[in-house]
């Protein structure tokens, strides 16, 4: 656990470094800090650990969620050089909470006692709302903070009242005891369990943003500046839905009859909502918000379908969807900046209007990542979907897959159409400048999504 | 710890709950059917120590007294832990006082960081 | 493992000879583009012959990783080096070495010489994929890649629209293939379980001889084997095919890729041997293919497309020989007809690149005096092809009629009319190429020059090639058939009589007699017409009379095909885009526009107040704890 430990340590240190005359150093350092971090993790590689006294657990799953994780956050922080040149931004502070969200996020990830879980969601949560409200002089910025606070807080008090039934019911907050309380007793199982359940699974849908507990997300991915949109589609998700699937395998396992239906329902909603709404929106920032809720409910299929596949299409998916989403908002970051119209930074589908021309690499990249997110073969997109769906079929719960298939079709289009404007539609004249670094991490996620379409294998017999 | 409580193992929480609620309830009514109702212009005028009301009671105040006020309570919960700490001392023993060392380090840190960024300074 | 490591390796070389040269192009100087395209090669060469020493009998096989698990199916990325992948390699990297080295001489003045090396390159890497691969995707995998190559490559000078048409003809025809070796794919995975050679071969062993599911298998590998290697009736892709720049008829058209459908069937021989039936019917499609390409060939006028012909009659010759079950045979003229052909191919070019782009026999001869390095390699290249002891073709040939003359009589002396028609054509391009007066312009008489030495070294190791190559197979048991016999253990194993024909040697000696004496007498036949009473061909305005006319325009399939074929096809797309406007578009529209109004209706739950937002929440957690504890359903 030695990551979470040296991931505060080095938030403290970026503070200080906050101090120092030159922002130049923030950058570099940061980015070693998650990559020692990164190297930290894999020290208990193949081996199961409780830490803390019981409060944490590690195994192979966790630390590739964790990888996933670290990996997201490398490339958010290194497509972050604006904020250098901004006289506005304090990069220190937005670093030192990002390593404090990862600190939240890994305990989510490899939480055993639900009090980490809870005091990870929180500590997560709390940086993020700061980090929504970061852009100090847009209301949009503050709207989004503000109204991710409320709903955050709200969400929050349910989950922890979830959590507090559940301790009514079996007495324990340590997850393998709610395991083994179910088991022991499998057909007199208290009412209060059965409550806490839903309520701890309300208060993490809502983190992960699944419908009908969605409301926040548009709203707050649109206000939020770019990057840490990014940040929060991607971290928070993967973080989300690793905590999500430790609770429901290994607790909750025993009493699948019970949540299954429920899961399902919202599930179907999730993707519903998610992908028909997508569809009307004109600018690419609120599609791309429509388009986590529709990812979401992907992610969800493979949770209410728990099987023996399950963890593998989850670490699978996370990491195709958390590449392809960066690369789409590193893009978008770049275009938007470089084309403004008169209300300031353009995020509309228009800002990307012959981009393919003027700049042919943002336009592959951009491509790529559309392909992916919307499920195309060739792209690690396809075979993520590819193997969340197997576990439905695998679990023979067929009627969800019909449906999910479906809405992908939906999906297609709203994806497609930022290709269609990157290479078929006429745009300004001048070119789109990229910075060399900026440019390599772009085509690094671009490559591994392209690496990952063509051999899915490669993380097999990881898990 | 015993797991299994019978729905009748609840009825004391029950009673003391409708007491309590009950309690309220008459108080509130019983007050305001029995008082005697006078009204003047004069009862009816806010007023503090004699002195007349001037404007709007919404006067805005700095934001400055706010962040002093988070930053006590933040401060003051923290330095709570040093209680349990003090009288747990002896059982504790070295480790007790490695990790509390590191604590106030890091609370130490926190404060030198809020006074360096200014937060504490009034002008 | 070392082995593991050499096998990626030889794969790797031309792909990063690939990626400098393709993403290097215009910034590579010229003049290294062609060193380091050679140096990739002659590198997968170099490793080829080691692994090739170092080879100790056992099949090798080099995981690389896990590719794609569906299920219980699991596909590898992975190598299989035995007997077979290392003589392909061999002959693949060795022969495509000394084309790249040729390229440099042929292609240096291009505008897109970096390019075109580049192309190469790829090429070289997915026929290698090909032939190394350890299971039928990979297989596919180089197959569809080297299709793609030809495709760049024979449209490589794209701004003459015939030869971009050439090019769609020969994908075209290659997907028709393609489409049949993937439905072979399926039908394996659906009956084995599996696309490994070694656990489908081990299977198979199990099946009786002429099991239905086999028949339907191997016909359809089969038809992906004639789009590949141009076969009745797929084959006329190639002829056009030559529109391409002459290194790459060579190559590809000629030494290697057209060779892909052998080796797939070689490599699937057990598959074969179970199924008599599918070679009886190769065995009609070879000779036919053999004897049509060849009398085509007797009246052509372009060099290139004569020597095309002559390849398309020499596969059907290989097939000729896996359809009586000689699978080392086929294999053995496949290596020799890599040597001669290439050799006749890159002597073709040497004297196309003297004549300034001619391409037309009839304004040649007598260049023998010009060009005497390329007029004696090209001559020992006649040599062999028409089958002239003791040259290379003469012994690779002659054991594929052998044992089809223990199979069938009839098809023998098929095979060797075609024979017969093979040297006189050979020999006639010879004598009017090399031998009479020039009939060519002044211009070109001025520019004659014999090629430079990075176009002439190749040709004489191919001619030494050509030459000696018949030592890799004497008759009666030689070393070739000796090192390959441990690949048709399987075959031996599930159809005993088809294998053990001992050919006595009287009998042997007797057809050795009778085909040498064909082979001379049509030279002599052809020395008659074309040197002693000096005939030229008739120009392409000239009256030509029945049949003449009828080979000339190559018995007029180009024309069927457009009528039978590509019409109706036409018209059916016609007919379909039409139902398709009204319906189906109808039904998408539909669809499209309910899903945007329901997603405009949607829309307006965002309202962005946030007191709506909480009561949302509330409100849903209220119906899902009503509907989970309090209804019941």
């Amino acid at each position: 656990m030695l990551p979470i430990i040296l991931l505060s340590v080095f938030g403290i240190v970026l503070l200080f470094m906050g101090f120092l005359k030159s922002k130049v150093l923030l950058l570099p350092a940061t980015l070693v800090f998650i990559l020692a971090a990164l190297a930290t993790t894999f020290m208990d590689w193949g081996k199961t650990y409780l830490y803390f006294q019981n409060m944490l657990l590690t195994n192979n799953l966790a630390i590739l969620f964790t990888t996933i994780v670290l990996l997201s956050a490398f490339m958010v922080v290194a497509l972050s050089n604006s904020f250098i040149e901004d006289e506005q931004a304090q990069p220190a502070e937005y670093y030192a909470l990002l390593l404090f969200s990862l600190v939240g996020a890994i305990m989510m990830i490899s939480f055993e006692n639900l009090i980490m879980l809870f005091v990870g969601v929180e500590i997560l949560s709390v940086a993020m709302y700061v980090l929504a409200g970061s852009d100090k002089h847009s209301p949009r910025s503050n709207e989004a903070a503000l109204k991710y606070f409320l709903m955050g807080a709200f969400a929050t008090g349910i989950m922890l009242f979830g959590i507090a039934l559940l301790y009514g019911a079996t007495g324990t907050f340590v997850v393998s005891g709610i395991k083994s309380y179910v088991y022991t007793n499998a057909y007199g199982v208290s009412l209060l369990l059965y409550m806490g359940i839903i309520l701890l699974l309300i208060g993490m849908l809502f983190k992960v943003s699944a419908a009908p507990f969605h409301f926040w997300t548009p709203d707050v991915y649109d206000g939020t500046p770019g990057l840490f949109t990014a940040f929060m589609s991607t971290v928070v998700k993967t973080a989300g839905f690793a905590a999500l699937f430790r609770v429901l395998s290994v607790s909750f396992v025993g009493v699948y009859s019970f949540w299954w239906g429920t899961l399902a329902a919202l599930t179907c909603l999730t993707l519903l909502i998610g992908n028909v709404t997508a569809v009307y929106q004109t600018s690419f920032k609120r599609m791309m918000a429509y388009s986590s809720i529709s990812h979401a409910g992907y992610l969800l299929i493979g949770l209410t379908a728990l099987g023996t596949q399950t963890k593998q299409a989850l670490v699978f998916y996370s990491l195709a969807y958390s590449l392809a989403t960066i690369s789409a908002f590193g893009v978008l970051l770049v275009v938007s900046r470089q084309r403004q119209d008169t209300n300031g930074v353009n995020e509309n589908f228009d800002a990307f209007n012959g981009l393919a021309r003027q700049n042919p690499l943002l336009g592959f990249v951009m491509a790529v990542s559309m392909l992916s997110l919307a499920g195309i073969p060739l792209t690690a997109g396809f075979w993520g979907k590819f193997m969340i769906f197997t576990t439905a079929a695998d679990k023979g719960i067929y009627w969800i897959l019909v449906f999910a298939v479906l809405m992908s079709t939906v999906g297609i289009y709203y994806y497609f159409r930022v290709i269609i404007a990157m290479y078929f539609r006429e745009g300004a004249a001048e070119p789109v400048k990229v910075a060399p670094f900026y440019r390599y991490v772009l085509i690094a996620a671009t490559i591994l999504t392209l690496v990952l379409g063509l051999a899915p294998g490669l993380l097999e017999g990881l898990v | 710890m015993n797991a299994s409580y019978l729905p009748s193992d609840y009825l004391p929480v029950l009673i003391q709950l409708g007491l309590a609620l009950g309690f309220i309830i008459t108080t509130m009514i019983v007050t305001h059917s029995i008082g005697p109702k006078r009204k003047s212009q004069k009862k009816d005028d806010p007023f503090e120590c004699g002195i007349p009301v001037e404007g709007d009671a919404r006067t805005p105040i700095s934001i400055k007294y706010f962040l002093i006020a988070i930053l006590f309570v933040l401060f003051d919960v923290e330095v709570i832990f040093l209680y349990p700490w003090a009288v747990n001392f002896k059982g504790l023993g070295v480790t007790g006082f490695i990790e509390m060392v590191l604590f106030m380090g890091l609370l130490l840190a926190g404060f030198y960081y809020i006074i360096r960024k200014g937060v504490l300074k009034w002008e | 493992m070392q082995t593991d490591l050499l096998c990626s390796l030889i794969p790797l070389f031309p792909l990063i000879g690939f990626a400098i040269n393709g993403l290097g192009f215009r910034k590579v100087p010229a003049s290294l583009v062609g060193p380091i395209s050679s140096a990739a090669a002659l590198a997968s060469f170099a490793v080829s012959l080691m692994l090739f020493s170092g080879f100790s009998g056992q099949p090798v096989k080099a995981t690389l990783f896990d590719w794609i698990s569906v299920g219980s199916l699991h596909i590898n990325f992975s190598f299989q080096i035995d007997q077979l992948s290392l003589l392909m390699l061999l002959i693949v990297t060795g022969v495509g070495s000394l084309i790249h080295i040729y390229s440099i001489g042929y292609m240096k003045h291009d505008e897109g010489f970096g390019k075109f090396m580049a192309f190469l390159n790829l090429f070289l890497f997915f026929m290698l994929l090909l032939v190394t691969g350890s299971n039928y995707v990979i297989m596919f995998i180089g197959w569809e890649g080297v299709g793609l190559c030809s495709y760049l490559l024979i449209g490589f000078w794209n701004k003459n629209v015939n030869y971009n048409n050439a090019a769609r003809k020969a994908f075209v025809m290659n997907r028709i293939g393609d489409l049949g070796f993937l439905l072979g794919i399926f039908l394996l995975i659906t009956t084995f379980g599996s696309v490994e050679y070694t656990d489908i071969f081990e299977q198979a062993t199990r099946f009786a001889v002429g099991d239905k599911m086999i028949l339907a298998i191997t016909l359809l590998l089969f038809v992906g084997a004639m789009g590949k290697s141009a076969q009745i009736p797929l084959y006329t892709w190639l002829p056009d095919a030559m529109a391409g720049p002459t290194p790459v008829s060579a190559l590809i058209h000629a030494a290697t890729m057209v060779t892909a459908g052998i080796y797939m069937i070689v490599r699937s021989n057990v598959l074969y041997t179970l199924s008599p039936v599918t070679l009886e019917v190769i065995g009609v499609i070879a000779i036919a293919t053999a004897i049509l390409a060849a009398s085509i060939g007797l009246l052509q006028n372009d060099i290139k497309k004569v020597l095309a012909y002559s390849t398309v009659s020499q596969l059907g010759y290989m097939f000729l020989g896996l359809s009586v079950a000689a699978y080392s045979s086929g294999m053995f003229h496949v290596i020799t007809h890599a040597f001669f052909k290439a050799l006749l191919f890159l002597g073709a070019g040497s004297v196309i690149h003297a004549m300034s782009d001619e391409q037309d026999i009839r304004n040649m001869g007598g260049l023998r005096k010009h060009l005497p390095l390329t007029f004696i390699t090209f001559l020992l290249g006649t040599i062999a092809i028409a089958g002239i002891p003791p040259f290379a073709g003469f012994f690779s040939k002659d054991e594929i009629l052998a044992h089809v003359f223990l199979h069938n009589k009839a098809l023998w002396g098929l095979g060797l009319v075609g024979s017969a028609m093979t040297s006189f054509y050979m020999f006639r391009l010879l004598f009017l190429t090399f031998f009479g007066e020039f009939r060519g312009t002044e211009a070109q008489r001025h520019h004659l020059h014999e090629s430079p030495a990075t176009m002439t070294l190749p040709l004489i190791v191919l001619a030494v090639l050509s030459v000696a190559g018949g030592l890799l197979n004497l008759p009666g048991g030689g070393w070739l058939s000796h090192f390959m016999e441990p690949l048709f253990a399987g075959s031996a194993q599930v159809s005993p009589e088809a294998f053990g024909h001992e050919i006595d040697h009287s009998t042997e000696y007797m057809l050795m007699g009778i085909s040498t004496a064909v082979a001379i007498g049509s030279a002599i036949a052809a020395y008659v017409v074309y040197i002693s009473r000096h005939a030229v061909p008739a120009p392409e305005s000239a009256e030509r009379s029945g049949i003449a006319k009828l080979v000339y325009n190559k018995y007029f399939v180009d024309e069927l095909y457009e009528i039978a074929i590509v019409r109706p096809i036409r018209a059916l797309g016609d007919a379909l885009y039409n139902f398709g406007e009204f319906i189906i578009d109808g039904i998408v529209n539909g669809v499209a526009w309910i899903v945007r109004a329901a997603s405009a209706q949607l829309r307006l739950l965002q309202s962005g107040s946030i007191g709506f937002y909480v009561f949302a929440m509330v409100f849903s957690i209220a119906v899902i704890v009503i509907v989970r504890f309090f209804v019941r359903f």
